[in-house]
């Protein structure tokens, strides 16, 4: 049973390890992790984000490295609710848990609302083929093996929604990884419990044609 | 909305009806057909909000699509305008395992939807607006088609097939055709778990021919006006 909370104690001594070492990171990086009154949510976020999350998300939240998700434009809520479930340890990241465990859950929402407030960016498709199967299987699904539509969740331009995330213009790499993820139970968030099994019901082709569709949007 | 209230006011002594007369078919040892309790009584109680409903169809739209209007191919069943009466029972049959559906379960357990939502999004279905239907058969049975579905099928699904609420029977006109061709398919062949009976006693000497002869005359009859949803 996972004890941790979200002020980010956690009796995992391991853990505890990582995420001492974030926390000599960020003060490594000039950011004092315990800053005292802030005037303003949104210029505390401004100031985490160029100090930790820039060096992988990007400061307009539009990373540039294939396997850090691109967080512009998603929904605040989204970013929110997945900042908790690293904490949590039902969505699995060694990279982002001991970052999340180290940042003051209050700052959460003002996270959200600074990369919801970015414009995303578009991928180029490399694989044009591949990307008119993606396309398919995103608007239709696949009625023989019972994939439903994407786009009836994620909407039809994959500009995603509070309770569906964006998907458009992500990195295909990220996107691949993430419905393995999925598929493995390896992200086994309460809420992601739809997606799990969307992702089973997906061949290998399928995966590889639907992020090369969404990369390109 | 009165109909609706009358409806529900119908439901308990209807539950007790149909548990007699159940009861007279098999001397009593077959399960019960639609037996209202547990979730199903909970969600035909409570009162729906088609506004939340139409929040909660939306991880629904994958398969049943924008507006319900389901798949021609017949995968996916059209529920716009149903009443909310046969909505609830077959959802509630759905996630109990007496009608299966193995590729639906996983998006309307549970764990997904509560008793509340089901009444919900039963109020935002039949308020939608029914389209025209694409889903049509062959046209070339249809004169027999007509014969049986009016010796056969009407006194219950009504004659223009517009079925009834408080029977649980449901509205079966302008459905795809291919998913009324599966679906009577399986109440002839005993693989729809929750059949009613007295259905699968007049389905049962069907041939092939006659399947689909009734059920292309019935996807081709007009659906009703919807009813209002509140
Ligand atoms: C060292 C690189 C790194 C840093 C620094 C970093 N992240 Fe991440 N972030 C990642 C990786 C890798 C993932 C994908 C995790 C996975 O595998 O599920 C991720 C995922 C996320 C997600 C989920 C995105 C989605 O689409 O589901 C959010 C939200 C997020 N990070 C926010 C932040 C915030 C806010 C910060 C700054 C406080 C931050 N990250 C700092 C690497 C980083
Ligand atoms: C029934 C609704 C539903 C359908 C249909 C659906 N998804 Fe999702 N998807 C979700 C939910 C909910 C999440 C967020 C999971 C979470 O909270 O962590 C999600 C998340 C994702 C993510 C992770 C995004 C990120 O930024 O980390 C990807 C990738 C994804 N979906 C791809 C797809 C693809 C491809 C399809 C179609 C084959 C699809 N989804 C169909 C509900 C759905
Ligand atoms: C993965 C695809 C899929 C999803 C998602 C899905 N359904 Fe279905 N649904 C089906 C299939 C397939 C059938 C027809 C099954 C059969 O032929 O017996 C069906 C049948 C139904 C029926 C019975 C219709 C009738 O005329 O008897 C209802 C009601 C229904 N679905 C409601 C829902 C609701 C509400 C949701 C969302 C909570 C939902 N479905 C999500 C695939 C799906
Ligand atoms: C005794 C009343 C009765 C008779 C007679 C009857 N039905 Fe039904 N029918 C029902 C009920 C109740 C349901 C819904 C629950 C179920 O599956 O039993 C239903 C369901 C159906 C369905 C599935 C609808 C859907 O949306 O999934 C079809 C198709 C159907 N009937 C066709 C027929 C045909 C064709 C005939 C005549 C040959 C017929 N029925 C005769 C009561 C009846």
């Amino acid at each position: 049973m996972d004890t941790s909370d979200c002020s980010g104690r956690r009796g995992d001594a391991k853990f505890a390890g990582a995420q001492e070492r974030t926390r000599a990171w960020l003060a490594a990086l000039g950011f004092v992790v315990a800053a005292p009154a802030w005037a303003d949510d949104a210029e505390k976020a401004k100031t985490i984000v160029a100090n930790v999350c820039s060096a992988c998300h990007g400061i307009d939240g539009n990373s540039t490295v294939p396997t850090y998700p691109k967080l512009a434009g998603r929904h605040p809520d989204y970013i929110v609710r997945e900042l908790k479930e690293f904490i949590s340890g039902k969505r699995k990241s060694d990279i982002m848990a001991p970052i999340c465990a180290a940042l003051d859950p209050g700052d959460f929402k003002g996270l959200g609302a600074y990369f919801g407030a970015q414009k995303p960016s578009s991928g180029t498709v490399l694989n044009a083929k591949a990307a008119a199967e993606g396309k398919k299987l995103y608007q239709d699904g696949n009625e023989l093996s019972g994939v439903p539509a994407c786009a009836g969740c994620h909407e039809p331009d994959a500009a995603g929604n509070k309770r569906f995330p964006r998907l458009a213009g992500q990195h295909r790499e990220y996107l691949v990884e993430q419905l393995h993820n999925f598929r493995n139970d390896i992200r086994n968030n309460e809420t992601a419990r739809v997606m799990r099994e969307v992702a089973k019901r997906l061949t290998e082709d399928e995966i590889t044609a639907v992020a090369e569709y969404l990369t390109g949007l | 909305m009165k109909a609706w209230l009358g409806a529900l006011l119908l439901l308990s002594s209807l539950a007790g009806g149909l548990r007699a007369q159940e009861a007279g078919h098999d001397g009593g040892a077959a399960p019960v057909w639609n037996e209202i309790k547990g979730e199903k009584l909970l969600a035909l109680k409570l009162r729906g909000d088609a506004a939340r409903g139409a929040e909660a169809f939306v991880g629904c739209q994958g398969c049943h699509k924008r507006g319900a209007t389901g798949s021609p191919s017949g995968a996916y069943p059209r529920l716009a305008g149903q009443h909310a009466t046969v909505l609830i029972e077959q959802m509630t049959d759905i996630r109990s395992g007496r009608r299966q559906n193995a590729k639906m379960l996983p998006f309307a357990d549970e764990h997904v939807l509560t008793p509340q939502e089901i009444a919900d999004i039963a109020i935002y279905l039949q308020g939608l607006p029914i389209p025209p239907n694409l889903g049509k058969g062959p046209g070339d049975k249809l004169e027999r088609g007509k014969e049986l579905f009016v010796r056969d099928c009407s006194t219950c699904h009504g004659e223009r097939g517009e079925g009834q609420a408080e029977k649980f029977y449901p509205l079966v006109a302008g459905q795809h055709f291919k998913y009324l061709l599966r679906e009577t398919e399986f109440i002839r062949d005993g693989r729809r778990g929750n059949a009613n009976p007295d259905m699968v006693r007049v389905i049962k000497p069907y041939t092939d021919d006659d399947l689909e002869a009734v059920a292309d005359y019935i996807a081709r009859l007009e659906a009703p006006a919807a009813a209002p949803s509140q």
